[in-house]
């Protein structure tokens, strides 16, 4: 049943073009396996998969009630 | 007895799953900066999508090459300021928060800190807030297509990603956007980015 969905979902996707839209949007520089696109997301390092920054921390102390 | 390591087995990355990063890709670097000349001459160089593609995002997928070969860098710079920077108050907002119904009790960022640090991502801009529509597609680009030291997300997460803070917000922003009078070349960005949306949208339902 979930072999069905995604081979359903893979075809929808080739249907629409994203198979060769890739190349497409891969000839415009940018590609999503080269890091980063904005440099904004990265892995989390702490040993929880959370890193606290103070900015996020003040920002946590702004949305208490 | 010997230990022994576990065996990492990484699959190679379907066509259409690479392009769905390589889009989220290209629509976190528009947002996140105006275009460079590079990046508008390679742009403008793309071939169409291929015959029988879906009609809504072959039509702005031409469109944008269309407009990425009419504009120049310091156009394309100066109409990105108008619209996102610049001096004084944006004609509009560029943060997923004004879209997606902010409340005082939990703000779409504090929603977004959570949902990064559980896919094991961190924001690493302190200077923009989480919901900027760039740090938005940056995501989903890491959860489709692996990438900041991880590997693609199972789709499931990818859904919750998606249907938690880029559908209620992305169509609203993309609509805006695109009859922003003061966008020409991201009136184009706008309606291929809208037109991905949906499609996201309706191969996630089929998940």
């Amino acid at each position: 049943m979930k072999t069905k969905r995604i081979q359903d979902r893979r075809k929808f996707l080739l249907a629409a073009g994203l198979g060769g839209a890739g190349a497409a949007v891969l000839v415009a520089g940018v590609k999503a396996k080269d890091g980063p696109a904005s440099g904004s997301v990265e892995a989390a390092a702490g040993p929880d998969g959370y890193r606290a920054t103070e900015h996020i921390l003040k920002y946590y102390k702004t949305t208490q009630v | 007895m010997a230990s022994t390591a576990p065996i990492r087995v990484e699959r190679p990355l379907a066509a259409e799953e690479a392009a769905r990063g390589d889009y989220y890709a290209l629509l976190a670097h528009l947002f996140s900066r105006p275009p460079d000349s590079a990046l508008l001459a390679s742009l403008a160089a793309a071939p169409a999508l291929p015959e029988g593609a879906r009609v809504d995002i072959a039509v702005a997928w031409r469109d944008l090459v269309a407009a990425a070969g009419a504009v120049d860098e310091l156009a394309a710079g100066d109409e990105y300021d108008a619209l996102f920077g610049g001096v004084g108050k944006s004609p509009l907002s560029i943060y997923a928060g004004a879209y997606a119904g902010a409340t005082a009790v939990e703000h779409a960022r504090v929603r977004i800190q959570r949902d990064l640090a559980a896919a094991g991502l961190a924001h690493q801009a302190p200077t923009e807030p989480e919901d900027h529509f760039a740090a938005l597609f940056d995501a989903m680009r890491v959860l489709a297509a692996g990438g900041a030291g991880r590997v693609p997300a199972p789709l499931g997460e990818q859904r919750r990603f998606f249907e938690s803070h880029v559908k209620p917000a992305a169509p609203k922003f993309f609509a805006r956007l695109a009859t922003e009078p003061r966008a020409n070349f991201y009136r184009r960005v706008a309606a291929l980015g809208q037109a991905f949306v949906v499609l996201e949208s309706e191969s996630f339902s089929l998940d």
